[in-house]
């Protein structure tokens, strides 16, 4: 009885409330995101910080991740908590917006060191909303499509190449939908910049116009047929499984996870990247502090951190093979040629300059995704 | 007066229980699907058919067909329990058949996508032994794939229920149609059958209800379009944050269900009286 007593004591310390000099981080996103900031980052600021803890909280992959960190906050916003359980966030792009206008962040940017060296335009409109000062950006993820040269010497190099190549290769393209993670997402996406009848551009930086959502369909009765003879694939990870056992021979992936595959064994060194004619979309991940975050100089420190030159050439490019959040060229210095040459091997930085899209602003987005489920899934 | 205050006082924990965790829950979802903005309206479920008609027809096929396998294999099993002649067969089986039940929905998935892969373990094995040929594998996992996930885990489960039926028949009456010269499979199918045909109904429809609401195993190993309702219900939740058409789409597997539970409902009552 004693015992138990005792061990019910110390698990009820151990998931108290945190101690003053615990950090708590909150990301959406695949493993990796926890393993980053685990592995690499916590540990860093940990040394930096004597006495501070960094707890850190996966909340999942795709936007279902950033969604339930949204929800947290509403919950405690609703509640009328006074010192919220989060110091830091990682969210998607789609969910800066709506958290900003909601006022639950706090606008740090011009706090920090690094926030000048920002000067990618994703920091200030997130997909329509405006968040300049709220966020700033972990590091940019772009989809590109992955390809087994053994079984494809020369691939199709636009989309429009790409759905004639898959009559004569019926199966041997693989895709997510658009349940399973955003490479499937950010392929559709592209397909409807490649064959939407309307102007993609005015998807990209909105307005939002109701008309505009009527010219897709058909691109959509295209991208059923094309559907058709492709492969679905079970996630992001699972078009990269797919293609590793050769079931598939090309797919969306999102580069970062492509060449980290690659650095574990997991997938053949050998397969390769393009980015298809006229583009696919990427997007940022933003570091957010909530307003009523219990630390707020920790995190504004932790932030200061994570997007410092240092870092974001040692964690972000170099171990993770992230494209750099803050702009390049302050990252470029604190790298070896090696590493940064081999983000830009298979996507040079000219490909990267003009094939590589934003996101469509979050109506378009959600719009896009249902018309998706009405006209392909259905 | 003073003894129904008693009987009251203790029906009211597991009253409590189930009005607060069950009957407001269920009743805010109910809400939640009529609720169109600020407004009240059908418009999630407008949404819901518009979207995924395909999905719910899907469902109801896929659990219906598990349903029919389930009970085809329950039967044979629970049948040659009572049935076969050979002890050690027997005893052997009556081993084995328990084991799926153990094994959550989640791990079932996670076994069967790595095994029925194109590449996975049962078509390696094929081609190892030079049954086929790489080229000539398929992958199992689409709809094939969750129908063998369900079949595989809720047959223990019925014939469980069945063998024990089964086991406690008035044997003379299988004797008797022995002693004429029936043979095992007619004495299965008009004796025996008959006799446990409530138990295999019951089994049968607990088992539609388990099936209707399991989400790991869709999401394991179909991912593709069409799939099942309660993968949806997730997508809408998680990627829209779009409680109305979530809320929807649960009432109509809910109303898929209450099909199949009324008569359950009228079973348990036939029994009773």
């Amino acid at each position: 009885m004693k015992t138990l007593l005792q061990a019910s004591l110390i698990l009820g310390l151990a998931t108290g409330p945190a101690a003053a000099a615990d950090l708590t981080v909150l990301t959406a996103g695949d493993q990796n995101m926890v393993d980053y900031i685990n592995d690499y980052l916590g540990p860093l600021f940990e040394k930096e910080n004597p006495g501070t803890t960094v707890r850190v909280v996966g909340t999942g992959p795709g936007d279902a991740g950033s969604q339930k960190i949204v929800e947290r906050f509403d919950a405690q916003a609703k509640a009328n908590v006074e010192k919220w359980d989060a110091d830091v966030a990682v969210v998607h792009e789609k969910f800066a917006g709506p958290m900003v206008k909601e006022g639950y962040l706090e606008s740090y940017r011009a706090k920090i060191p690094s926030g000048k060296m920002v000067t990618s335009e994703k920091a200030k409109m997130a997909l329509g909303s405006n968040v300049d000062g709220y966020v700033m950006p972990m590091f940019s993820s772009q989809t590109a499509i992955a390809y087994n040269p053994a079984l494809i010497p020369t691939p199709p190099r636009s989309y429009e190449e790409l759905s004639t190549w898959v009559k004569v290769n019926p199966k041997q393209f693989g895709y997510n939908g658009i349940k399973g993670g955003a490479s499937g997402v950010s392929f559709v996406m592209g397909w409807i910049y490649a064959f939407g009848e309307g102007d993609a551009n005015k998807l990209m930086k909105g307005p939002f116009e109701e008309a505009e959502t009527k010219k897709w369909d058909k691109a959509f009765a295209s991208l059923k047929d094309f559907t058709t003879d492709a492969t679905l694939t079970p996630g992001n990870a699972g078009t990269l499984d797919m293609l590793s056992r050769g079931e598939i021979s090309m797919g969306p992936v999102w580069v970062d996870m492509f060449y980290s595959w690659q650095a574990d064994g997991k997938l053949p060194p050998e397969m390769k990247l393009f980015l298809p004619a006229p583009g696919m979309p990427g997007q940022p991940m933003h570091y957010v502090i909530p307003a009523k975050s219990p630390n707020t100089e920790l995190a504004e420190k932790f932030v200061a951190l994570a997007t410092s030159p240092k870092v974001q050439a040692e964690g972000i490019v170099k171990r993770f093979n992230w494209y750099p959040g803050i702009d390049a060229k302050f990252v470029q210095p604190e790298l070896d040629k090696a590493s940064w040459d081999k983000l830009f091997v298979d996507i040079s930085p000219e490909d990267l300059a003009t094939k590589a899209k934003p996101f469509p602003i979050a109506p378009y987005n959600s719009a896009i995704l249902e018309a998706y489920e009405k006209n392909v899934a259905n | 007066m003073r003894k129904n205050l008693l009987a009251i006082l203790l029906v009211l924990p597991a009253l409590v229980m189930i009005v607060l965790f069950f009957i407001v829950p269920l009743i805010a979802s109910i809400l939640g699907a009529f609720e169109v903005g600020d407004a009240w309206g059908l418009g999630n479920f407008r949404k819901s058919f518009e979207l995924y008609s395909g999905d719910m027809i899907f469902t109801v096929v896929i659990v219906t067909v598990s349903t029919a396998l389930i009970g085809i294999f329950s039967i044979a099993i629970g049948g040659y329990l009572t049935l076969g002649e050979n002890p050690r067969a027997v005893a052997i089986l009556r081993w084995l058949y328990r084991w799926p039940m153990f094994i959550p929905f989640i791990v079932v998935g996670q076994i069967l996508r790595t095994f029925l892969a194109k590449n996975g373990l049962m078509n390696n094995i094929f081609v190892s032994l030079g049954v086929l040929t790489p080229l000539q594998t398929v992958g199992f996992l689409d709809w094939r794939g969750i129908v063998i996930a369900f079949v595989w885990k809720q047959t223990p489960f019925v014939t469980l229920l069945v063998a024990g039926a089964m086991a406690s028949l008035d044997r003379s009456t299988i004797e008797a149609a022995r002693n004429l010269g029936a043979s095992r499979l007619r004495i299965l199918i008009e004796i025996v059958l008959p006799q446990i045909s409530g138990t295999l109904l019951v089994g049968l429809i607990l088992s539609f209800v388990t099936m209707m609401s399991v989400l790991s195993v869709p999401l394991m190993i179909n991912a593709q379009s069409p799939t099942m309702l309660t993968a949806d219900i997730a997508f809408r939740i998680n990627a829209h944050g779009d409680y109305g058409v979530a809320n929807a789409l649960g009432m109509i597997s809910l109303i898929l269900t209450t099909g199949v539970a009324l008569i359950y409902l009228r079973q348990t009552m036939k029994e009773r009286s």
